[in-house]
């Protein structure tokens, strides 16, 4: 009988503590950060987005990303006006997708404090298509949430995204891309 | 000679007025809610319902639209001026993004209150993790009583 309650007591035990590191496995955050900007010959463009998804797996290192796309936010209406219906045709593709992985996983330790550098690759999907990205980031891990960070840089031609000839001269093909999520545990 | 002033005058002015109407597009700033009438009323569990059941429809019906969306107030993310409308019992909700210039009330709101949010709806957020629920997320908003 005593035997019993022992061993029920100690699989009790172990179902919670698993349970509790399973928790802790994954973090998420619905109200990210991305900004965008491209520098062109007359002005600069730039907008803000800041209700981004983000999941990222502990264990595993995965991470991803959903933004929807017109929840991109300029300070100029007419920037905002073109981004929508000429650059990334937000009525038929509405959304962006990064799933990836972070390759240097085994480095980051998720239950200490500090500040750690990783590496992150994967697919992007923009204007329906879907190309290969790789970005260096930061992870900082405090008080049991995290800071996620990094900068890259993406071409629009490779998404296919065409620039009308007469501002061809006035933009840049590149965007620089930055990221920002806190993340929390996910219950 | 006379007849060729007023047509090289009128020139003039059509480029002046062109010329300005481009500046003010250029320089057009975006609108503010707060006076804009909402193109739909509806109430933040329906609105999910709707989007749950057909994506499609959905978008099509309330894409590029400005919602004045109705529910309890789930959460407030003070530091993303962001406040969650919906059901607790469900993961799902309707996340507004307050408009940075009329972020004055935010957070003197409490959990648990019904209130009407009017914003610009910028798409749904299907959850395919099936971990965090799905969300109709719109921006711009202002809080409307």
């Amino acid at each position: 009988m005593n035997f019993l309650i022992k061993k029920g007591i100690v699989s009790c035990c172990f179902i919670l503590i698993v349970a509790s590191l399973m928790a802790q496995d994954k973090f998420f955050t619905k109200s990210g950060n991305i900004q965008f900007s491209s520098k062109g010959a007359i002005e600069t463009i730039e907008a803000t987005h800041r209700s981004v998804t983000c999941v990222l797996d502990s264990k595993t290192g995965d991470i991803q990303f959903a933004v929807l796309m017109k929840g991109f936010e300029f300070r100029k209406a007419l920037m905002q006006e073109h981004f929508n219906e000429n650059y990334v045709e937000s009525d038929k593709y509405p959304k962006s997708e990064f799933r990836g992985q972070i390759t240097n996983n085994s480095e980051v330790n998720y239950a200490k404090d500090g500040v750690y550098t990783v590496h992150i690759k994967g697919k992007l999907t923009l204007h329906g298509q879907t190309k290969d990205v790789e970005a260096d980031g930061k992870i900082t891990v405090k008080d049991g949430k995290l800071l996620a960070a990094s900068k890259f840089k993406i071409q629009m031609s490779a998404y296919n995204i065409d620039i009308p000839g007469s501002v061809a001269d006035n933009m840049s093909d590149t965007i620089n891309i930055t990221v920002s999520c806190t993340l929390e545990p996910l219950k | 000679m006379n007849k060729k002033k007023t047509i090289i005058g009128g020139i003039v002015i059509i480029i002046a007025l062109a010329g300005g109407y481009g500046w003010y597009q250029f320089n057009r700033t975006v609108q503010g809610l707060a006076n804009v009438p909402a193109d739909f009323s509806v109430n933040a569990t329906d609105l999910i319902k709707e989007f749950v059941g057909s994506e499609n429809t959905a978008n099509k019906k309330y894409l590029n639209k400005i919602l004045s969306v109705k529910g309890m107030v789930k959460n407030v993310e003070s530091a993303q001026s962001t406040i969650v409308l919906g059901d607790t019992s469900d993961m799902s909700g309707v996340r507004c993004v307050i408009d940075s210039t009329a972020n004055s009330t935010i957070g003197s709101l409490q959990k648990g209150a019904v209130i009407t949010i009017k914003g610009a709806i910028t798409g749904f957020n299907k959850d395919e993790t099936g971990l965090l629920g799905s969300d109709v997320q719109l921006n711009r908003c202002v809080i409307a009583n």
